[in-house]
């Protein structure tokens, strides 16, 4: 598949490949690419919008008690919205799922309101005992994806994949334009 | 009509259906109400009942998911509201005992005790199928067609606090695969097999 850009059409790869077939989002602007392939081209997975990150974890946390493998999609910013679904509900429950963090305030970044958020989400995400992964390049994308969404289906443990503004902001996204969806 | 009494009416209603139990009072009166493996009891994530029950009316279509919340945490996620009116699962019955208080914590006051109405927010966020009960019989009347009528339901239950004396087990895994064997989906790792 060579649909642009090619970090996005391997994050819809790799969640594929990892067996999530339904993803709840709050959106921003790189994963709207992600959102868009997958409407375009994944027609077996199901997209919900929540309405809060917390909210997110929640309704994926319900997802896996029926019997699906859900991702989670949010900006790093949305992380702190989440700390307690994360903290008193999916790790003490061992309740796993694929999340999927577009970086803000990493190299790049151009808003300070998003640097000290972005700064914290490693450190937090250790500190909570959530496994983490940075994606280096596009190319590498689909397998680093399918790889944590495996990792953490098979150990039952939430497993985080990390998309840098290095590469989600590079190439610039195409003019946005004024049609009707 | 006091919650224990409401959950008692719960449980006696329903089958093998789940039920998800927010944090706190209504979680220790749906154990002393009928411990049963399909009660998912919370022991944190405040307000996140009714997402959780969300997701498994998305993923489960088949099975009838109640979910028993409280009015301090619904106010604490109000947006689950917005979220199950347009995703409108027909098959999540959400129970709101509204005691007015935070009763787990003190009963300090919440706003429905000023006059915020839950009900109404779930009507004007597109749930239609809705109830303000204040009595065991109206309540048990809700309850028997939310099993089978078409949802998403909320169901406000006007309640008093009962003050539990018993709590769920505490041990969370063990909640979770009980609770995921109960309903049919033994998680993998549970069950062995071949190498």
């Amino acid at each position: 598949m060579s649909v642009e850009p090619r970090w996005a059409s391997g994050v819809c790869e790799g969640l594929h490949a990892a067996g999530s077939r339904h993803v709840v989002y709050v959106p921003d602007n790189p994963l709207s690419h992600v959102l868009r392939i997958l409407r375009e081209s994944f027609p077996d997975v199901t997209t919900t919008l929540a309405t809060r990150e917390e909210e997110a974890f929640g309704i994926a946390a319900g997802l896996y008690l029926g019997g699906a493998r859900p991702t989670v999609m949010l900006q790093s910013s949305g992380l702190g919205n989440s700390l307690n679904a994360l903290t008193s509900l999916l790790v003490p429950y061992r309740i796993p799922m694929l999340i999927v963090i577009s970086m803000r305030g990493d190299a790049g970044e151009w808003n300070d309101a998003q640097v000290p958020m972005g700064r914290a989400v490693r450190p937090i995400c250790d500190a909570i005992g959530l496994p983490h992964v940075t994606v280096d390049t596009p190319d590498t994308t689909a397998d680093t994806v399918r790889l944590v969404g495996q990792t953490a289906f098979g150990t039952r443990l939430p497993g985080v994949c990390l998309l840098p503004r290095r590469l989600t902001a590079c190439p610039p996204k195409p003019r946005r334009r004024r049609v009707p969806s | 009509m006091n919650r224990l009494d409401a959950t008692r009416l719960l449980v006696a209603a329903v089958d093998a259906e789940p039920i998800v139990a927010s944090l706190g009072h209504p979680a220790y009166d749906l154990f002393a109400a009928g411990d049963r493996p399909a009660n998912f009891y919370t022991w944190g994530s405040m307000g996140l009942a009714s997402s959780i029950g969300l997701g498994l009316a998305l993923a489960r279509p088949e099975l009838r998911v109640f979910v028993v919340d409280g009015d301090g945490s619904l106010l604490m996620n109000l947006g689950s509201l917005a979220t199950i009116g347009w995703t409108r699962p027909p098959n999540l019955v959400l129970i709101v005992w509204d005691n007015e208080a935070y009763a787990t914590t003190g009963g300090q006051k919440t706003a429905t005790a000023h006059g915020a109405d839950l009900e109404a927010a779930a009507r004007a966020m597109g749930a239609t199928a809705t109830a303000t009960v204040a009595t065991e019989e109206a309540f048990g009347a809700a309850i028997a067609r939310a099993r089978v009528e078409p949802g998403p339901w909320v169901i406000v239950a006007k309640v008093a606090e009962s003050a539990p004396a018993v709590k769920p087990p505490l041990d969370c895994v063990f909640i979770k695969q009980r609770f995921m064997a109960a309903i049919g989906q033994a998680e993998d790792a549970t069950r062995g097999g071949r190498a």
